[in-house]
Order: C-alpha cells, then sequence, then structure tokens
C-alpha cells in the first residue's frame, strides 16, 4: 500500500468512525482497522515489501492514521454516551459512598494496647494470670497483712470453695516470678474485680495494667525514667511525672504518681480540676516481702512495680464522665473510637 | 484526719503558708486533702441585743426587730423562727460583706426597711446551720465586734493519714512531721500534776487477765469533779476535728486523744461495782448497753474492760452507757490503755461499730505514751473540771517490749533508690525525724526506733523515711534500659491483638461486658442449668451474681439495648473469659471465648438497606463473617455440622467442628429467645474458642503463583430439588472436573414459581485454566460437558445449556 492508498484509507476510516451510530459499530471499526487481525497491522506487515526509501513515510502515515483514529473512536465515544444520558448533567459526586466501614475497637482495648505496645518497645513482654486467684497470690504473697481490710468479704468476692476474683493484677507479678529467674520484665493487663457498689466512677469489674521489672541493681530513678517515658508517649510529648510518697503492703518506698495536664499543660484546667496534675498510677520499689514470697533473694536482687487504672485513664483521654459508659456498649459510643 | 492549723501551731513553730504547709505535707507522704476555712475578720458584724419582736404586717413568717448595737437602735427585719427579746445574736450592719460577696444593704422587705441583717452561722461561713439566728452568750456586749467573740479565722486540713502512719492520727504527731519538714522543734504540753488525797491504790484495782490484748493499762483516779461544759477553745478544736462536745471530762480525754493520738476513757467511778477494773473476754451471754444506747450482745472472743461483776466497756471501742460520765461524777477513774490491734478490728467488725477509738487501736497506738496520755488529760481535768489528782498511777505493763535497733546501710540506700547520697545526709534526716542513731560510720547507721514509730521495722523501712524527706522530686529519672529477657514469650496475646484488628477490619465493632451476670439472663440460653455456673456466694446485687459461661447471652442483651434506642443495625464483637464450673471444689477453668452479633441490614449495600432482612440473609453474612476470619487467622480444616440447640433456629443452627473437636457455633437466634427484646427479625451470633484461632496466627504459608495463561470461563446452571445442598453441588463438580478447574463460583440462586415448587435454579460460574498453556476452546468444552454430565447422571438435576 502505498502513500496515497494510505491517506485515502485514513479518511475512509474516520468517515466510518463519524458514521458509527452505536458503540458496536464503533467497536467494529476499531476492530477492522486497529484490532489484531486488522488492516493497520497489514500495512506494517506489508512494509518490508516495499522500497527502503519509502519505508520511512509509510511508516509515518501509518502512525498518523493510528492516533488520529484513535482519538476519532475516544471521542465519537464519548459523544455517544453524551447523547444517551442528555446534556450537562455531571454526575453527583456528593452522594454518599458505599463501601462497608470498619469496626472500632472498645476504648478500653485501644488504652491497653496502646500501653502495652509502649512498653514492649522497652521491652517488656505481656503476662496473663487467672481471674480467679488463690488468697495466697492475690494477698499474702504480696505482704497484705492478714487484717488487711482489701480482704474483707466487704471488698472483695470470693467463691465457695475460698479462691477469690483477683482485686488487682499483682498476683501476675507473683505467678510469673515463682516460674522465672531475674531478670523480669513484664506488664500484665488485665481485669480486676472489687465489690464496689456501681456509681460514675465505680465499677465491680474493672481493668488494670501491672508493671514489674526485677534484675540486679534496679532503682527507683530507673522507675521515675520508664514512667517518665511511659507518660510522653500515653500522654502527649511534654507530659511529666511526678512522685508522691504513698503506702502500698507490696512496695517500699511506695509512690503515687501524677502525671502533668495533657490537656493545659500544667497551668491548670478543668480536666486537671485546676491543679495542672492528674493522678495516674501506684507504683514503688518491691518489697523484700514479696521477693522472699517468690523464692528470690532480695539482697541480691531489686526492682520496681507499678499499676495503673485502665478506666481511669480512658475516662481521662476521652472525657469520659461516667464509667459505666464504658460498659453500656451503645453502638453510637463505640463507633467514636 | 482534720487538723486544725492552730491546734498544730501549739506544739510546732513554722513559718509558711498554708498552701506551702499543704505541699510539704503532700509531698512528704500525708496528702492534704482538703483546705478547709472557717470564719473571718467579720468586718461590720457585731453582737447585739433584740428589744423587741413584732409580726411582720404583710408576711407570717416574718418579724421585725427592735436591736441595739452598742450605739443605736435599728429596725430590722428577721425570718428566722429562734429570734427572742433579750438575745444576742450576730447583726451585720450595713456595709458588712458576708460569705461569698454578700453586701448588706438597707432594703424594704415586703414594705417595711431593714436596716442590717441578724445572722445565722451559715451565713457567716462558720458551719451549714441555717436552723435560726447564731445565739451568741448572753454576757456578749452589745457592739463588740463578733471577731473579738469568735476569736480569729481558722484553717482546717484534711489529710490522708496511710494505713502504715497512725502516729500521724494526732496532733502531735502531725507536729513532728512538720518539724521534720521545717528543721524545728515539738514542744510538748506540760504535764505536771499537782496530787493529793488518798493513793491510787488504795482506791481502785486493775486485772489485766489478758496482758496479750492488752499489753498495757493504767488508770488513774480524780476526785473532786465538776462536770460541766468544756472551755471554749477546747469545744472548739473538738468540733473542727470532728468530734461533738460533751462535758469536759469526757472532752478532755477525747481532746487528748485527738492530741497525742491515745484513746482514752473516763468512767465514774462510783457507778464500776467494787470500784476496780478487770481487762478480760467477754463470759457467754454478756451483754452491754455501749454509750451510743444500742443493747449488744458479746463474743467470747471480745476483750470488755469490766467492774467486778459486769461489762462496762468494749475494750477499745466503746464505753458502756452504765458507767459514763454524768452531771453528778465525782469521782473519774480515767483508763489510758492498749489494745492489740487485730482483736479491736475484729470486734469492731462484728459489732458493726467503727469509732475514733477503734480506728485508732486498729492500725496500732504507741505504747510508750500510755502513761504520758494519762497524765495529760488528768492535768487537764485538773484545769478545767476542778479535779483532785490522786498520788500514783496504776500501770499494768508486764512486758514492756525491747529495743529496736535497726542497721541502715548507706549503699543499700543509694542503690535502692538511684542516688549518690552522703552518710551525713542520712544522719541528718534521722535526726530531723527524731530517729536517734545510737552508732554509725561512713558505710552504715544504728537508729533506736522510738515507740511511736511502730511502723519502723526494718531497713528497707528507713530507706523510705529518707527517700520522702530527701524529696522524691530529687531522684533522678534514668533513661530506661535492662537486659533483654530472651525467654520472654507474648505471642498469644499479640495473636489476640491481631484478630481483634482482623474482626475490626470485618466491620465489627468491639464491645466490652461484665464477666458477672444475672442468673436470669442465663436462663433463657441454659435452660436453667444453674448447676453448671460458678455463682458468688456474696455478690452486690442479683444482676451481678453468677460467673458467665457464655459471652452470647450478654451479646444478645447488648444488641437488645441497642435495638430498643432505635439503632437500627449492629454488628459487634467481643474477646473475654467465661467461667466453667467444676466439680469438687474446684475453680472454675477459665476459657477465651470469642463472640460476634448482628442485627439489622449490616451486610447490605447503602441503597438496600429498607426490605426487611431474611434468615438466609442473616445466617450468610455471619458465616461469611466467620470464612473472613478464619482465612485471617490462617486457620484451615474445619467445618460446619447442623446443630440442635435451645436459642437457635432450627436449621440455622450449626456446629463449627475443628478436626473432629468442637469450637463453636453460629446460627440465627430463635423467635422466642430474641422476642425477650422485642425482635421481629433476624439476629445472628456465633461463639468460638479463641485459642484455636491464635495458633497460627503468625505462621507463614508458601504462596501459590498466579497462573500466566488465560483462563476459560463457562456457566452451568441447573434445576434441583430445594434439598439439594451447595457442597453436594461442589463435590461432584470437583470429582468430575479435570486438574484445570481453578474455581467454582455459585453466581444465581432462584427459587420461584417459574420453576415449579419445591425446586431451585442455581449457577455456577466454571473458571478453567492451564498451569503450562492456554486452553482451547474445544478443551475447555470438554472438561465443562464433563462436568454437565456428572451433575445430570450423579445427581439427577436438570442441566441447562449456558
Amino acid at each position: 500500500m502505498n502513500a496515497e492508498e494510505l491517506k485515502q484509507l485514513k479518511e475512509q476510516a474516520l468517515e466510518e468512525t463519524a458514521e458509527a451510530g452505536s458503540n458496536e459499530a464503533l467497536e467494529a471499526v476499531r476492530i477492522r482497522y486497529l484490532g489484531r487481525k486488522g488492516v493497520l497491522q497489514e500495512v506494517m506487515k506489508g512494509l518490508k515489501d516495499q522500497p527502503p526509501q519509502d519505508r520511512p513515510l509509510i511508516g509515518q502515515l501509518a502512525n498518523e492514521l493510528k492516533q488520529e483514529l484513535q482519538a476519532a473512536l475516544t471521542d465519537k465515544t464519548a459523544a455517544l454516551e453524551g447523547a444517551t444520558e442528555g446534556p450537562e448533567t455531571l454526575f453527583d459526586y456528593t452522594l454518599p459512598g458505599d463501601w462497608h466501614s470498619m469496626g472500632t475497637r472498645h476504648p478500653l482495648s485501644k488504652i491497653t494496647e496502646r500501653a502495652v505496645a509502649i512498653f514492649r518497645s522497652l521491652g517488656f513482654t505481656v503476662a496473663e494470670g487467672p481471674d480467679v486467684e488463690t488468697v495466697y497470690n492475690n494477698f499474702d504473697a504480696l505482704n497484705t497483712p492478714p487484717a488487711h481490710p482489701s480482704r474483707d468479704m466487704q471488698d472483695t468476692f470470693y467463691l465457695d470453695n475460698g479462691d477469690l476474683l483477683r482485686c488487682h493484677t499483682s498476683p501476675v507479678q507473683v505467678r510469673y516470678m515463682q516460674k522465672h529467674r531475674p531478670p523480669v520484665r513484664i506488664i500484665a493487663p488485665g481485669r480486676c474485680y472489687r465489690r464496689d457498689t456501681p456509681d460514675a466512677t465505680h465499677s465491680a469489674n474493672f481493668h488494670q495494667i501491672e508493671g514489674l521489672y526485677v534484675d540486679e541493681q534496679v532503682s527507683m530513678a530507673d522507675l521515675k525514667g520508664t514512667l517518665s517515658y511511659f507518660a510522653g508517649e500515653m500522654m502527649g510529648p511534654g507530659v511529666k511525672i511526678r512522685f508522691r510518697p504513698h503506702f502500698f503492703p507490696f512496695t517500699e518506698p511506695s509512690v503515687e504518681c501524677d502525671f502533668s495536664c495533657h490537656v493545659c499543660g500544667g497551668a491548670g484546667c478543668r480536666v486537671c480540676k485546676q491543679s495542672g496534675w492528674i493522678e495516674i498510677l501506684g507504683a514503688g520499689m518491691v518489697d523484700p516481702n514479696v521477693f522472699r514470697a517468690v523464692g528470690y533473694d532480695p539482697e541480691r536482687i531489686t526492682g520496681y512495680a507499678f499499676g495503673m487504672g485502665i478506666e481511669r485513664i480512658a475516662m481521662i483521654l476521652y472525657g469520659i464522665h461516667d464509667i459505666r459508659m464504658l460498659y453500656e456498649n451503645d453502638v453510637r459510643f463505640l463507633k467514636q473510637f | 484526719m482534720k487538723l486544725p492549723i492552730s491546734w498544730l501551731k501549739d506544739y510546732v513553730d513554722f513559718d509558711d503558708t498554708v498552701e506551702g504547709l499543704s505541699d510539704k505535707l503532700t509531698f512528704s507522704g500525708t496528702e492534704v486533702e482538703g483546705i478547709i476555712r472557717v470564719g473571718s475578720d467579720y468586718c461590720g458584724v457585731v453582737a447585739a441585743e433584740v428589744k423587741a419582736v413584732e409580726r411582720h404586717p404583710n408576711a407570717d413568717r416574718l418579724s421585725v426587730c427592735e436591736v441595739f448595737d452598742g450605739t443605736d437602735d435599728w429596725q430590722v427585719v428577721c425570718g428566722a423562727p429562734n429570734v427572742a427579746v433579750g438575745g444576742r445574736y450576730p447583726l451585720a450592719r450595713i456595709g458588712a460583706v458576708l460569705k461569698g460577696g454578700f453586701k448588706i444593704k438597707k432594703s424594704k422587705i415586703r414594705g417595711v426597711e431593714s436596716f442590717g441583717m441578724l445572722c445565722a452561722e451559715d451565713e457567716l461561713g462558720l458551719s451549714e446551720n441555717h436552723e435560726g439566728l447564731m445565739e451568741l452568750p448572753g454576757d456578749a456586749v452589745a457592739g463588740t465586734p463578733l471577731s473579738e467573740i469568735l476569736g480569729p479565722p481558722e484553717v482546717i486540713l484534711e489529710l490522708e493519714v496511710t494505713p502504715n502512719r497512725p502516729d500521724c492520727l494526732s496532733v502531735l504527731g502531725m507536729a513532728r512531721e512538720v518539724a521534720a519538714l521545717y528543721d524545728t522543734t515539738v514542744n510538748y504540753p506540760d504535764v505536771s500534776l499537782v496530787e493529793a488525797g488518798a493513793a491510787v491504790e488504795s482506791a481502785t484495782r486493775v486485772d489485766v487477765l489478758d496482758p496479750e490484748r492488752c499489753p498495757r493499762y493504767t488508770a488513774r483516779i480524780l476526785r473532786n469533779v465538776k462536770i460541766g461544759p468544756a472551755p471554749d477553745w477546747m469545744r472548739k478544736r473538738l468540733e473542727y476535728a470532728g468530734i461533738r462536745p460533751i462535758n469536759n471530762v469526757v472532752d478532755i480525754t477525747n481532746y487528748v486523744m485527738m492530741e497525742c493520738g491515745r484513746p482514752l476513757h473516763a468512767f465514774d467511778q462510783s457507778l464500776l461495782q467494787e470500784g476496780r477494773i478487770e481487762v478480760r473476754t467477754a463470759r457467754a451471754g454478756e451483754v452491754i448497753r455501749t454509750l451510743d444506747d444500742a443493747e449488744r450482745p458479746l463474743q467470747p472472743d471480745m476483750l470488755v474492760i469490766a467492774d467486778a461483776a459486769n461489762p462496762v466497756a468494749v475494750a477499745g471501742v466503746m464505753g458502756g452507757a452504765g458507767s459514763e460520765i454524768r452531771e453528778t461524777t465525782e469521782t473519774v477513774l480515767l483508763e489510758s490503755a492498749c489494745f492489740e490491734p487485730d482483736g479491736i478490728r475484729s470486734t469492731s467488725k462484728t459489732l458493726g461499730l467503727s469509732t475514733e477509738s477503734s480506728y485508732r487501736f486498729e492500725r496500732g497506738t504507741d505504747v510508750g505514751e500510755t502513761e504520758w496520755a494519762s497524765r495529760r488529760a488528768a492535768s487537764l481535768m485538773q484545769q478545767f473540771a476542778g479535779a483532785e489528782t490522786a498520788p500514783g498511777v496504776i500501770d499494768v505493763f508486764p512486758y514492756p517490749p525491747a529495743e529496736r535497733n535497726i542497721v541502715c546501710r548507706l549503699e543499700r540506700v543509694n542503690s535502692l533508690l538511684g542516688l549518690r547520697g552522703s552518710m551525713n545526709e542520712l544522719l541528718r534526716c534521722f535526726a530531723l525525724l527524731g530517729l536517734p542513731v545510737v552508732a554509725s560510720d561512713e558505710s552504715f547507721c544504728t537508729v533506736n526506733v522510738p515507740t511511736f514509730r511502730g511502723d519502723l521495722e526494718r531497713e528497707v523501712d528507713l530507706i523510705e523515711e529518707f527517700a520522702r524527706l530527701y524529696g522524691l522530686e530529687n531522684i533522678p529519672e534514668r533513661s530506661p534500659s535492662g537486659r533483654i529477657v530472651k525467654e520472654a514469650n507474648d505471642r498469644r496475646v499479640r495473636a489476640l491483638y491481631a484478630c481483634q484488628a482482623n474482626l475490626c477490619a470485618l466491620g465489627l465493632n468491639e464491645i466490652q461486658n461484665y464477666s458477672l451476670v444475672s442468673p436470669k439472663l442465663l436462663d433463657l440460653f441454659d435452660g436453667g442449668k444453674s448447676k453448671e455456673r460458678e455463682t458468688l456466694p456474696h455478690p452486690i446485687s442479683a444482676d451481678q451474681s453468677v460467673l458467665r459461661t457464655s459471652l452470647i447471652p450478654q451479646m444478645l442483651d447488648t444488641l437488645g439495648k441497642n435495638h430498643a434506642r432505635q439503632t437500627h443495625e449492629a454488628g459487634l464483637y467481643e474477646c473475654g473469659k467465661v467461667f466453667l464450673h467444676q466439680a469438687d471444689g474446684q475453680s472454675p477453668v477459665e476459657v477465651e471465648r470469642l463472640c460476634a452479633g448482628l442485627y439489622g441490614p449490616v451486610g447490605r449495600e447503602r441503597f438496600d438497606r429498607r426490605r426487611p432482612v431474611a434468615p438466609d440473609e442473616m445466617f450468610l453474612w455471619l458465616k461469611g463473617l466467620f470464612e473472613g476470619l478464619m482465612a485471617a487467622q490462617n486457620v484451615g480444616g474445619w467445618r460446619l455440622t447442623p446443630l440442635e440447640n435451645v436459642f437457635l433456629e432450627k436449621g440455622y443452627a450449626v456446629q463449627i467442628l475443628l478436626g473432629d473437636q468442637p469450637i463453636g457455633l453460629l446460627g440465627v437466634v430463635n423467635r422466642s429467645v430474641r422476642g425477650a427484646w422485642r425482635f421481629n427479625e433476624p439476629v445472628g451470633v456465633m461463639e468460638l474458642d479463641t485459642n484455636e484461632l491464635l495458633v497460627h496466627a503468625f505462621s507463614i504459608r508458601e504462596i501459590v503463583a498466579p497462573g500466566v495463561y488465560p483462563p476459560v470461563e463457562r456457566d452451568v446452571a441447573l434445576v434441583a430439588d430445594c434439598s439439594l445442598t451447595h457442597d453436594e453441588i461442589l463435590r461432584v463438580i470437583e470429582q468430575a472436573a479435570p486438574k484445570a478447574l481453578e474455581k467454582v463460583e455459585l453466581f444465581d440462586l432462584y427459587e420461584g414459581e417459574t420453576i415449579g415448587a419445591g425446586k431451585k435454579s442455581m449457577a455456577y460460574s466454571l473458571t478453567y485454566r492451564s498451569w503450562d498453556k492456554t486452553l482451547t476452546d474445544e478443551e475447555a468444552n470438554e472438561y465443562h460437558n464433563g462436568v454437565k454430565r456428572a451433575l445430570r447422571e450423579s445427581l439427577s438435576v436438570e442441566v441447562r445449556e449456558g
């Protein structure tokens, strides 16, 4: 096919395109000219039979034909669509999207996982224990005096066989140390139970995270450094900690730990009740009697432990004013997390 | 404990603001929970005498008074019921500013002019009392500023004293703390006595029959006591501390208790049989009427103070009404004793009677100061009750405790706290706290523990003392570091978190329900098998009295509550423990479960949500969810079998098996159970043993490379009896098809009149693809015909061409 014939072919193809009245007709034109066994393919195959000096021109014309025809086909396709849809009405992109949405984690799980992730990054691993505990693990091994009020039936749920529902996650410490030699570095999130009458800040069923680090030469300065890092990661950069002396049977010295208010930065606001600080956790150096109970030598090793309430942190971070909301499981609440 | 600051200042001198003191106390271990300010300078308020009272012409409850303020008479309208001619009351003159910035102006009340206001206690900020006008003493001279009558304003600290520091439950105990914090000394009050008359030994006798539970008992005799009110300052201090004043003798015992922490008791000796004391346990059948006028039966393990015949006090808890101080009392037997804490605690608990006295004895009192407290009270009774103290004291103290010395090593202090403190700092701290050091060198010191610090028993107790005085803020923060713990393993928990993330990706919202449930709720689901549940013997309420045996009941309840709140759909899951009751007194076995629940058109696309949901759809959504979860958790080899179940709809209930082991169930809840929450639409639930889903969470499987040759798709439609299952059809197709069958998909399912009753039409799309070449149409047709033939022959169904 020479150059002149090729030009004619182009005219013919464009004319057929213009005349095609349906998508099917257009597709037929496309296949006839541009298809795998189409006219243009034949032209290219025949190129080698042309005199060498003509080949560039024919090649160029064939290319022109291809591009112009493709453009014409595209335009005509659009024109045909426009014709069926009517004039100038664009798709309403403001319609609601339609894809199933992700579910959400419960706020208590979110806080737990976040705290666990922070401590895992410091080399802590998660340890677990049962909700039903022995009196020994829950109280005795944790240096709780025999007459301590928390042992009372008014405060702790006992089962018929004398075991109890753990009132803190600390028995996980005991279980873990009984089975492992130092170094021990664990974080133990879990459900706890106290015989509290439910109200806005009390729930008979609640969650704690316990932390324990035991090795040679662990000091209160280590505890401070670790909790300080945690405060910044959990509540936001710039959040600081402070210790106040306190008393727990299983640690000595014992402290309560406040975080500087993540909302006002310490200036005082509604969240921190104008004090600039929020009480978050209890901590201390593991009491030598706890080490003795698990067969560790308190002269050789030391350690720190800390514990915090997950509900409390969730309530502070999310601005939840009633603890019962966390267990209502209202979908309108859950979907916000 | 409530600590009036003026009282504290009687014993320790320090120069600081209330806020400064409060901070120092909080950061040394005694948290200040509140600061109460009582009174003010009452500027513009004076004592006034009411000269005349008349009914207000326009109001029944108001009166119009003529009031003299020392210089002039004023007309004042008053609404108080207790206003009386001749009475003295505080008058806020015009211009005075009361509590809350309330300014007194000349005003007209129901048409009558009023020049000032007669005040009740609450209006002056003295208390919450608004029952009537505050009555001033009859000798108050009209015109005297109220501040001169009431004295200066007071600040009261509300302290949280930790259980290890009973010594801080007293003003002197706190004075010791304050002295340590401000590097000053405690001035103990004078306890000198002028003794007269016959010696105490001739006047009474004390027999302690249980010295273990009463390590020390002292008694003094005070004669010629004149009962009357205690001085105002003492009454006021007691009120500030939260104790109701009664009479001078009783108030003095309470005052000394607040002062030094030692609960005392005063008996009217004339009301004691034989005038003597026996400390013993109660005898069977003994009963005592206590000061609160309650008859209390005594148990044989309760320690009592008795006279020659009967109990006259429950030791350390409360005195008896029969020997109490009354207006006619002349001779007082003053008890200052030390009781062992555990016995007091159990007695107080058994009687349901907690007092300031039992509170202190339960926590431990200082045996060393027993006699001092008695002397102090006697000295005050001499001053304020006209008492004459009989010479001497009976002091039964058979086994004084041994001296206690504790060695404290500097190296231990520093290594536990992460410090580099010096021995001088350590010694200084002990000196400030009043803890005598009996020996020391550069590496250790030995502390002789005074009796008022019974909590100090071990080296670590001293380290804590040092830490709180040195200042926790001065302990450095050391960057987190530590040895990696090689054998530590928390894969299970990580797998669980990943599983929960997958459930969220599948579109479910996580819930958390209590572990304790109502037995009534469980009845719906287990047919009332209450013996298979762990029931708490002492629940808070019946609603939370049983440990849950399944997550499904509360899931249904949660779905139902949301439904009741007009939420039209929900897809929820919970991961939690269930508790399986064991026979033979074993504790319940805890099993981790995963539960999902659905209602409403959760599986539909947006524009098709109003059409009612059919049980078929609900079941298939649930099954799809289950399949998706199993795929995400790498769990293969599961199968479903039909299940008979009390709460699931027949036909829409299956058991989930892994191998041959049941691991859960899924299905659509039956009408009677869902009716309990007024559901008129299908509700789907699923419950699984979580741990089975976690085993392979982190397993890695080799992938199958996707085929590169083009596929050939062929459809087959068949009409079959409704009883024929998809599974059966699949099995035939898979058996008949060659290796090249890559995929079978059901793409249409239809039941309707056009194909006849009891029949259904099912259309499958089959994809053939060869691993090593492009399939020709002829080859594909041959495969497909084979499939169709097999379907016709094995299942006797009508296969349509397509």
